[in-house]
């Protein structure tokens, strides 16, 4: 078996999923991209990963939903960071309520979400 | 052929309304063949051109990637970010690529931040893309100076200050507003400088917009607001009322005090809101002394203000106004009072034979 961790990223904005993909599969994870939470619900379903990094604002299924479909349907505990732009503070207090694990305001330093995504794996 | 002349027969020996209800019907079915045929090229042009851009968003988006991770510490531009660098201002000579690829930066800028924000904006200059936002700040159309404004505002570009300041004062109120938002949300607080020489109106919406950048910053020190309590622009004016309370500026409370003498009336207003705010005892005293001569919007300000800076000293003034023809100041006196000294309040409820005195005094009593 793989020792190698997956992450699956939900993420509308594609370019800044490549950058996330390079940056942290340098660091030895194994990246699973989705565009939207419908992609991202499937690619957790299928591939049960260490942790999801999710936006809140996604077409079809919202990041809030990726994590209540997580946390209460699948009843996994896998660590949830959430993405929110500027003005999404009460989305955030939701995504906490739900089950996330940490946030990160956009922007932010793919530096720091590294560092982020270590601490919850360790 | 027979058929054809028996056609012709027909048509010629019609009546002149058949014909023309014939002639018509020929007319519109041409018409629908021919748009028909002009929306599938119109359709198959725009899935072509959606293709196209799918396919060039894919390309930069990599070449970006790539650029982003192939620098090193040894160069200040390694050989592969060079070529990519090339590539891309090969491109923007063309319009339609430029801005893909200027689309891909700004979505991207927004997004992250730190080392590859910098370096974000390093490939915007190093690929000319810089020189054809700066052209658009010389386009006669508005909206394209508008949108070049809003390109450095994105990606953060504070060498090109020079440039937009000049717009300042543009008689199109979208551009300043863009170049509000340029200044303030890469100058924070300095860049209000621009009030100064504002000579137009700053809407209320617009001062929302730029109270909403100025609170995402950390740093909360703000410079001195006094030469815009000062200016000739009411609107500027209004501003930095609004920066004196959220900011709580109470070491600009003597300008606040001139400002009760102001021409407007809701400058005035204001004025005592925000004195009432900072809690300027002084300010009392000059508007009581005044208040018979203060518009009504400016006693009902007062007396809000009242609630918050009242001594036993204002007790007779208090009294002489329980009787004010506005309701708002009747309500508010009564309600000073209570607190202040209530048995008499106390004794003006039992003297009271008015109904509506009486409903005040109650609902008073249990709030």
């Amino acid at each position: 078996m793989s020792d190698v961790k997956k992450i699956v990223l939900a993420e509308d904005n594609t370019t800044l999923s490549l950058l996330l993909k390079f940056r942290l599969e340098k660091e030895g994870y194994k990246l699973l991209i989705a565009v939207d939470g419908k992609e991202a619900v499937e690619l957790i379903e299928q591939h049960d990963p260490e942790l999801i990094l999710t936006d809140i604002m996604m077409p079809y299924i919202s990041g809030l939903e990726v994590i209540s479909h997580v946390r209460n349907k699948l009843n996994k505990q896998t660590p949830i960071i959430v993405f929110s732009a500027a003005g999404q503070e009460e989305m955030v207090l939701k995504a906490f309520n739900l089950g996330a694990n940490d946030f990160m305001g956009k922007p932010f330093s793919p530096n720091e979400l590294v560092i982020r995504v270590k601490r919850l794996l360790r | 052929m027979k058929s054809y002349q028996y056609i012709i027969d027909y048509f010629e020996n019609s009546p002149t309304i058949i014909q023309v209800v014939w002639t018509m019907s020929g007319v519109f079915l041409i018409g629908v063949v021919i748009l028909t045929i002009y929306l599938k090229y119109l359709r198959s042009r725009l899935r072509k051109d959606e293709k196209k851009v799918a396919e060039y968003k894919r390309e930069y988006e990599s070449d970006l990637i790539t650029y982003l991770y192939a620098g090193n510490d040894e160069e200040e531009i390694s050989a592969e970010q060079q070529i990519i660098i090339d590539k891309l201002r090969s491109c923007a000579s063309d319009e339609f690529k430029r801005s893909i690829i200027v689309s891909k930066l700004l979505r991207l800028r927004n997004d992250i931040s730190g080392e590859m924000a910098d370096a974000i904006q390093k490939l915007y200059f190093q690929s000319g893309l810089i020189a054809y936002a700066l052209k658009r700040l010389k386009s006669k159309k508005w909206y394209v100076v508008a949108k070049g404004i809003r390109e450095f505002t994105q990606l953060r570009v504070k060498e090109v200050n020079d440039e937009i300041v000049v717009f300042v004062n543009h008689p199109k109120r979208e551009i300043r507003k863009e170049v509000q938002l340029y200044l303030v949300t890469l100058f924070h607080f300095d860049g209000l400088k621009f009030l100064d020489i504002l000579q137009t109106q700053l809407s209320e919406w617009d001062q929302i917009q730029l109270l909403e950048v100025l609170q995402r910053f950390d740093e909360q020190e703000i410079p001195d607001i006094n030469p815009w309590l000062k200016s000739k622009n009411n609107s500027v004016v209004a501003f930095a009322l609004k920066l004196a309370k959220i900011y709580n500026q109470f070491e600009v409370k003597d300008a606040l005090i001139e400002l009760l003498s102001h021409q407007q009336k809701n400058i005035r207003v204001d004025a005592i809101h925000v004195l009432s705010h900072l809690h300027v005892v002084e300010a009392k005293d000059i508007l009581k002394n005044n208040f018979d001569n203060l518009s009504e919007d400016e006693q009902i300000e007062f007396f809000k203000m009242l609630e918050n800076v009242f001594e036993s000293s204002d007790e007779s003034f208090l009294l002489a106004h329980t009787t004010h023809q506005n309701f708002e100041i009747k309500l508010l006196a009564l309600k000073i009072i209570k607190i202040l000294a209530i048995e008499k309040f106390v004794n003006l409820k039992n003297f009271s034979t008015d109904d509506d005195y009486v409903k005040i005094y109650e609902f008073l009593e249990n709030n």
